[in-house]
C-alpha cells in the first residue's frame, strides 16, 4: 500500500474520530444546558470556529506520528512528492466532495423550505461537511487502489 | 480514467535498459513508481511532459515508447 494510500485512510478515520468526539462534547454541553443550540445562533459560529480550530492541531498532530509510524515501519523517511498524477487523482476527489457537498447543501435548503428547525441546518452542514470529506478521502483511496 | 488509447512498450524498453526497475524509471522521469505502474498498464495515459521525461530516460524518441492506437479511436 503507497504512503498516499495510508495517509487517506488516517484521514479519513482522523476525521470522523475528531468530529465525533467533538460533536459528542458539544451535545452533552447542550444537554446539560451549558447553552442553548436551537436557540443561540451565536453559539453554533463560535462552535464551528473551534471546531476549525481544534481539527487542524490534531490532525496536524496525527500527520505527525503517522509519518513517524510510517517512516519506522517502511525505513522510508521521505515523504513521496506528488507527481501530475498524484495532482489529477486530488482534483478528481475534490470534485466528487464538492458534488456531495453540494448535493448536502440543496437537501438542507429543501429540509428547510419544508419546516425543518433553523438549528437542523447547521447540523446538516456538518453531516454533510463530514460526508464530502469522507468521499474526498475515499475518493482518493479509490483511484489509488484502482490504479488509475 | 478509462483504459487509454495510448499503447507504451515501457516494459520492452526497461527490459532492454538493463532491466530497469520501475523505481529507477520513476526516479530518472520525475514521477512516482505508481504512475509509472499504472502507465505501464495502460491506466493513465500520461502528460506530454511526462511522456516526453520517460522517453529521455530511455534515451529513446517519444514514438517509440508511446504509440496511439487509431484501430480504437471512434472519433
Amino acid at each position: 500500500m503507497s504512503y498516499q494510500e495510508k495517509q487517506n485512510i488516517v484521514n479519513i478515520f482522523s476525521g470522523v474520530l475528531v468530529a465525533a468526539i467533538y460533536g459528542w462534547i458539544v451535545y452533552q454541553k447542550h444537554i446539560q444546558g451549558s447553552f442553548d443550540l436551537t436557540e443561540d445562533f451565536a453559539k453554533w459560529g463560535v462552535i464551528f470556529l473551534i471546531f476549525i480550530g481544534i481539527s487542524i492541531v490534531v490532525r496536524v498532530v496525527i500527520q505527525i506520528i503517522f509519518h513517524i509510524i510510517n517512516a519506522i515501519a517502511t525505513r522510508e523517511e521521505d515523504v513521496p512528492v506528488a507527481d501530475e498524477r498524484d495532482k489529477i487523482i486530488r482534483l478528481m476527489a475534490i470534485r466528487n466532495s464538492y458534488y456531495a457537498f453540494s448535493g448536502g447543501f440543496i437537501v438542507s435548503t429543501v429540509a428547510l423550505a419544508l419546516g425543518m428547525p433553523v438549528y437542523g441546518i447547521f447540523i446538516a452542514f456538518v453531516a454533510f461537511g463530514l460526508i464530502a470529506e469522507v468521499i474526498d478521502n475515499g475518493s482518493q483511496l479509490y483511484y489509488y487502489r484502482k490504479g488509475s | 480514467m478509462s483504459k487509454s488509447l495510448i499503447q507504451n512498450n515501457i516494459r520492452k524498453l526497461r527490459f532492454h535498459s538493463g532491466e530497469m526497475t520501475q523505481q529507477e524509471l520513476a526516479d530518472k522521469a520525475g514521477a512516482s513508481r505508481q504512475t509509472i505502474v499504472a502507465i505501464e498498464k495502460g491506466n493513465y495515459s500520461p502528460s506530454l511532459e511526462l511522456a516526453f521525461r520517460i522517453a529521455l530516460a530511455f534515451n529513446t524518441p517519444l514514438e517509440e515508447v508511446f504509440t496511439y492506437n487509431t484501430a480504437n479511436d471512434l472519433h
